[in-house]
């Protein structure tokens, strides 16, 4: 029975997250194909600029859900665990390659890259985690 | 922190899995609190200790 409502908490949470990512993709490809079409200006641009990171917003909502909604401690332990040091390691990262830009002829890292490079992180993180607990 | 729940979980012949179906919990859970790895909440702990009738420091032990 557990494994039925852990599977429901699982594959809720996968669905809100492939939902929003299906939803970054289109709202990615309608707004470079809408700046490169014409020259939204106003309102319009600034909502086809934004329109992308909502289903990010999403997608951290969607893992804000799950541990709400997880009632195993464990799980949800780990999954904090590697959340955090995920932070710390994209801090870390961004801190460094913020400082070569400033100082040293390297590209410039988009702020929006930041999110991908923590999902990334947290990615690394989790296996390494549940391999400690076993 | 120690604790005896392998030996309790043998005398009932109950495996981890077993045992997480009852606590309504992972098998991962069961196997890092068992291994010491992971200390449970005390709501967890009380659940253990009615789920094997009998008291929370006789399942734990406060040494590393």
């Amino acid at each position: 029975m557990n494994g039925q409502r852990k599977n429901l908490v699982v594959r809720r949470y996968i669905w809100r997250f492939s939902a929003s990512m299906t939803l970054y993709v289109a709202f990615l490809c309608l707004a470079v194909s809408e700046f490169r079409r014409g020259h939204p200006t106003g309102a319009v641009a600034y909502l086809l600029a934004v329109l992308p990171s909502i289903p990010i917003i999403g997608t951290i909502a969607s893992v804000g859900l799950y541990l709400a909604e997880e009632k195993d401690e464990f799980q949800r332990t780990v999954l904090v665990q590697s959340m955090l040091w995920g932070i710390g390691a994209t801090l870390a990262a961004t801190s460094v390659w913020g400082f070569l830009e400033n100082f040293v002829a390297v590209r410039h890292m988009e702020p929006f890259l930041v999110y991908p490079m923590f999902c990334f992180f947290v990615g690394i993180f989790t296996p390494m985690l549940k391999a400690r607990y076993r | 922190m120690k604790n005896r729940l392998r030996v309790l979980r043998a005398e009932r012949d109950w495996s981890q899995a077993d045992l997480a179906e009852r606590l309504e919990v992972s098998r991962q859970s069961v196997n890092a609190i068992e291994t010491g790895k992971f200390d449970p909440s005390l709501p967890l702990a009380f659940k253990l200790a009615r789920l094997f009738e009998t008291t929370i420091e006789t399942i734990f032990t406060d040494e590393e």
